[in-house]
């Protein structure tokens, strides 16, 4: 018969951490057969000694270790969590280590953000002759998990939200440069119809909202009237793209700057195919709720990228110069930095506790692609699908880090999530972590590979022992 | 339903000493899902294992855990026992409670718990274990070996001497390389083409052997042991089974061109045969160089201004219309043995290689030094004919110098320049030789006493010092240079500089690119591992042999080969290939085709699978796993965002189930104990 469940602890009696007397951390191993796990065994073999806290999982390779990996470790009540493989040019098979290598910096990125204490998450190379080094790792690793304390279940706390954003200079386009903008697309898009060069224009239309256009999808040469064009054309329509056919013609698409780098995020991964595509590039000046300048928008000059096949742009001197101003989001990320570990997991889990599992984030997301999400794969099972904090919490993570390095911060995720998580930052965040790390920025080149299917033999490894 | 059995071996004293074996089988018999458990003394032991099968067959076991040792070690014999007993050996895993467990944690309870949780992470591992049975490959017994030089040549014939077929490939008219260049050959002084031509025709009469010269690999598809290779037979215009090989053809052709094989100090004519000894032994029209216009590489010339030649050829084998053939071999093996070529760097331009015609480099100098070069071996220099007073020899000439040549040491250079020293002695007595040298690296068997015989017999002077121009004055060069032991600035005049240019790689980007074989960053072919795997590339079935892949000399290049032919028939020796089957697997009917799985494989072995509809039309196009090629280390399975990649032999279900098996239940998480195979044991709840 099944006992009722215990009361869930809460933030304040699960308190600063208080191990029991006795308590003994649980850390979990996870190494590579080759390297790692051989030296494991010479500090065997030599008699060495080091605390048993340590639980060894042998993997082939450093690169078989999905970053999941760790949040389902924690999730199964580790209290801290070491990934170790390979030297640099030791990997049995040849690189593996240095895919992980990108892979786990930027997943600890990640979970710094999030606020996970870094002294339960450490990485190491380990090679096979080097017995001590694994006493000495596993001795360092201990000792901080054990001054960490055991792990607690996560607690939300609401009060270290980052500010709202500053005030921005800009002011919307005027209505008359907007007009004369949607009528030279307007007619753009009819002549593509007309010509037969696009048999359907992806566009925005009037909704019942006065301040949100909705998509609309133009088929017929008269129909293109229908276009509009305003600072209320929010949405990234290039998440209709992968799954819009043109028959014969193309299928063409008006896109801002912010949505032609998610264009070439589906191009670079092939889920669409440049010549079956027209890409309508209108200047933009920035879309505004209410009185709110998109946070995106405040560092875009909205210019059409070269990427289009046609721009729809101003003519002559424009009223208004776009001043480009700080990225709002880098504000609010830095004051989440600020913050403790704690704090900031605090924070995260309030956000997290919110979600309420609607995907809708997932939904809007053009990169967001697959058929099927590893969010609704069982048996096994990567994510619990109970909305409590287990569940979202390891949905958030999953989503944040598979953006990593592909996701080009068009926000709408964060505009369509109706618990209003601030998504948007974890997003950003990541960007930025890739940025400086690997010197890569998401949809620029359609040639370029994806960050986290390359490394260089030198990035950086200052976070492994 | 699983049935498991665990067992927990003492290992004598080993184990024994720290974790209470008896407990750890008492525990395991308590995880759901185990059916049997025993500790025993020594279950490597023949009576051990006897337990263990018995066991399997008496209960019907599923499953297997042995708690004994590092897999490392007895892996394969429990996996063998357990085989033996009717299990899949993937069914068998080891829980390592010795190297891991007892002989690093002296605390009793704390090591005998460890055990614990160490063989229920294991128990729920091997629960999920799937029989896997090796992947097996078919093998075509060809191989083809890439590079007609002494380290293809001997690669050739070791493999066709086992019986098995080989393609050997040449690009140039004939066999031989650059070892058919030299005059004599370090340390014995025997002569290279004494020694080479047997080899070459043994080569060409080998019945299992198909020679191509003139022809180059195009395209090589497929797998180990499955290769599709095209190779491209350049036309000759001359039909080797007419030719005579009688050269009246020679004698007729107007047009002159320089010789490469003499490295250019000599002239053939358009229509040439490189040289007497060549394999096979019939005449080639240079294309290039033929005054007929040639206005499409396949098909011949088609505007002929000259047809001397084959107005003069008796049996009529010239052919002026004969177009390039490609022609498309099977072979399960691969030897690349492209060889090496002399670079000529910055260094080499300041002591005047390049513009003063009497400064040679050491492939120039064999020439004139060879019986069969183009003064018949006596050694005069190229701009006017007359014979040397004073040489200097030069080495390091790009060599060693990481900012301006290659950083690595050519290796070969110490040697042929002791050797050349010593046959210009031999030639010429009187003769003023000096060798410039940053170190004389002569480690090889009986290399150090050749070099210290030719510097104290041959009345030569070694000046270790480097050179920093070569300039002409009064019809003489001279050599500027510094002492680096006194730091004294020397001057020597010279007749004839031979300057040590650094050997480097043959770069063929088409042919590096075919073969999908990574190079290193000067461009000499990547080996497996540096010291383990030294003949072995990234692509199974690619083997490397000789200067391809690092500068080498003759013995060092012949080993290698036979290194190489080894392996080759290692891999030809099967009428199956078996392969590890713990390869990648992958479920397409969610994959979307963003390829980043390909993108990470560093051995190829993820493919572009087009699902086609009943029209033949493409609908999906989803990437697919060659588990012949597999080396099934994962990197894949994490690039797939929505989980369709999994490795057979650490699934995410096992991974899943150990983790869940290691942690203690936290808190606000139920620990109710399920009796079927779903709810992992956890080992701290009940220690």
């Amino acid at each position: 018969m099944r006992e009722p469940l215990p009361e869930r602890p809460t933030a304040s009696d699960a308190g600063p951490a208080a191990p029991q007397p006795g308590w003994q951390p649980n850390v979990v191993a996870m190494v590579c057969r080759w390297c790692t796990y051989a030296g494991a065994d010479l500090a065997g073999t030599s008699r060495l000694t080091y605390p048993a806290a340590v639980r060894l999982l042998r993997f082939p390779c450093t690169g078989r270790m999905n970053p999941m990996f760790v949040v389902k470790a924690f999730e199964q009540g580790a209290d801290g969590v070491l990934v170790s493989g390979c030297h640099p040019g030791d990997c049995h098979y040849v690189q593996g280590n240095l895919h992980a290598r990108r892979r786990f910096a930027t997943f600890k990125a990640l979970m710094e953000f999030v606020g996970v204490d870094p002294r339960r998450l450490h990485f190491s190379w380990v090679s096979a002759s080097e017995g001590t080094k694994w006493v000495r790792v596993v001795e360092q690793v201990t000792a901080a998990v054990r001054e960490a304390g055991p792990a607690r279940p996560p607690a939300g706390g609401p009060d270290s939200a980052p500010p709202a954003d500053a005030e921005t200079a800009r002011r919307p386009a005027s209505a008359e440069e907007l007009q004369a903008l949607a009528e030279r697309l307007r007619r753009v898009a009819g002549e593509l119809l007309e010509q037969q060069t696009a048999s359907i224009v992806l566009g925005y239309t009037r909704g019942t909202l006065p301040d949100r256009a909705v998509p609309g999808f133009i088929t017929r040469p008269e129909q293109a009237q229908q276009l509009v064009w305003d600072s209320g054309c929010h949405h990234n329509l290039s998440v209709y793209l992968p799954r819009t056919r043109g028959g014969e013609g193309k299928v063409a698409a008006v896109v801002k700057r912010c949505d032609v780098a998610t264009v070439v995020g589906l191009l670079q991964e092939r889920q669409l195919r440049r010549d079956e595509l027209h890409l309508i590039g209108v200047q933009c000046d920035g879309v505004w709720e209410g009185d709110r300048l998109a946070a995106r928008c405040r560092a875009c000059d909205g210019t059409v990228p070269a990427l289009c096949d046609v721009a729809v742009a101003a003519e002559g001197a424009r009223a208004q110069q776009v001043a480009v101003e700080p990225d709002p989001r880098d504000a609010a990320i830095a004051h989440l930095e600020t913050l403790s570990p704690d704090a900031r997991r605090e924070y995260w889990q309030g956000e997290f506790e919110r979600c309420i599992r609607c995907y809708a984030c997932r939904a809007v997301c053009p990169l967001c692609y697959c058929e099927t999400c590893i969010a609704e794969k069982h048996r096994p099972q990567w994510i619990s699908p109970a909305i409590d904090a287990t569940g979202n919490t390891a949905w958030n993570l999953v989503r944040a880090f598979h953006l990593a390095g592909r996701c080009t911060g068009c926000d709408a995720c964060a505009r369509a999530c109706p618990a209003e998580i601030r998504l948007d930052l974890l997003n950003r965040k990541l960007a930025r972590v890739v940025e400086d790390r690997f010197d890569y920025r998401p949809g620029t080149d359609p040639a370029q590979a994806p960050p986290l299917t390359e490394f260089r033999d030198d990035d950086a490894e200052e976070f492994i022992l | 339903m699983a049935r498991i059995g665990v067992f927990v071996c003492h290992c004598g004293e080993n184990i024994g000493r720290t974790v209470r074996a008896d407990e750890v089988a008492e525990f395991a018999k308590r995880i759901p899902g185990t059916v049997y458990s025993a500790d025993y003394p020594y279950f490597c032991s023949a009576p051990g294992q006897k337990i263990l099968a018995e066991a399997i067959r008496e209960h019907e076991l599923t499953g297997v855990v042995v708690a004994a040792c590092s897999p490392q070690l007895h892996e394969p014999t429990f996996r063998g026992a357990a085989c033996q007993a009717g299990l899949n050996p993937f069914q068998c895993e080891m829980a390592n409670i010795r190297e891991q467990c007892s002989w690093v944690h002296p605390d009793r309870d704390e090591a005998t718990a460890k055990a614990c949780s160490i063989v229920a992470a294991t128990v729920e591992r091997v629960k999920r274990a799937q029989a896997l049975t090796p992947v097996q490959v078919p093998v075509t017994r060809r191989a083809l070996v890439i590079g007609g030089g002494v380290a293809g040549i001997r690669a050739a014939l070791d493999v066709a001497n086992t019986g098995s077929p080989v393609v050997l490939v040449e690009r140039e008219p004939s066999l031989g390389g650059n070892m058919a260049r030299l005059s004599e050959t370090f340390p014995t002084l025997d002569c290279s083409q004494c020694i080479l031509t047997p080899l070459m025709v043994e080569v060409s009469r080998h019945p299992q052997i198909e020679v191509l010269t003139l022809s180059e690999v195009e395209e090589v598809k497929g797998f180990v042991g499955n290769f599709k290779v095209k190779i491209r037979k350049k036309a000759s215009f001359v039909r080797a089974e007419d030719c005579t090989a009688c050269g009246d053809c020679v004698a007729a052709c107007p047009e002159a061109v320089p010789n490469e094989f003499d490295m250019g100090l000599a002239w053939r004519k358009a229509i040439y045969i490189p040289f007497p000894q060549a394999v096979p032994s019939t005449y080639t029209l240079d294309a290039d160089r033929c005054l007929n216009a040639r206005l499409d590489s396949e098909t011949g010339f088609r505007l002929l201004a000259c047809v001397r030649c084959s107005e003069v050829c008796k049996p009529r084998a010239i052919d002026y219309d004969m177009p390039d053939e490609v022609v498309e071999r099977e072979v399960g093996a691969i030897v690349v043995a492209t060889g090496y070529k002399l670079l000529a760097g910055e260094p080499a331009a300041e002591c005047g290689y390049g513009i003063h015609p009497d400064v040679v480099d050491g492939l120039e100098f064999e020439r004139l030094l060879s019986a069969s070069g183009p003064t018949g071996g006596e050694v005069r220099r190229p701009s006017d004919g007359k014979t040397p007073e004073d040489v200097v020899f030069i080495q390091c000439v790009g060599s060693r110098d990481p900012k301006r040549g290659v950083p690595y040491c050519s290796r070969i250079c110490c040697m042929y320049t002791a050797k050349h020293v010593a046959l210009l002695k031999h030639k010429l007595h009187d003769v003023r030789a000096t060798v410039f040298f940053m170190d004389v690296r002569a480690g090889g068997k009986g290399y150090e006493e050749f070099v210290q015989r030719v510097a104290k017999e041959e009345r030569v002077l070694y000046l270790r010092g480097q050179v920093s121009q070569v300039v002409k004055r009064n019809g003489k060069l001279v050599v500027h240079g510094v002492d680096t032991l006194s730091g004294q600035a020397v001057e020597l005049p010279a007749d004839l500089v031979v300057v040590a240019l650094p050997t480097g790689p043959i770069r063929n980007e088409r042919l590096s690119a075919a073969l999908r074989i990574p190079t290193d960053a000067h461009g000499f072919f990547q080996e497996l591992h540096p010291k383990l795997r030294p003949v072995e590339t990234l692509t199974a079935g690619i083997y490397l042999a000789g200067a391809a892949q690092a500068p080498k000399d003759i013995p060092d290049a012949v080993c290698q080969a036979s290194a190489a032919a080894s392996k080759s028939v290692e891999l030809l020796s099967q009428p199956m290939l078996q392969r590890e089957p713990t390869t990648a697997v992958i479920d397409d009917t969610h994959c979307s085709g963003c390829f980043e799985c390909l993108a990470v494989c560093a051995y190829g072995a993820i493919e572009r699978n087009e699902i086609r509809d009943r029209r033949g039309a493409i609908t999906r196009v989803v990437a697919r796993v060659n588990p012949a090629v597999c080396e099934g280390c994962g990197v894949c399975s994490v690039t797939c965002r929505n989980g369709n990649i999994d490795l057979a032999g650490c699934t995410e279900e096992q991974i899943f189930a150990q983790l869940a098996a290691l942690g203690p239940a936290p808190p606000g998480r139920d620990t109710i104990e399920e009796t079927d195979e779903g709810a992992p044991a956890r080992a701290a709840d009940r220690v």
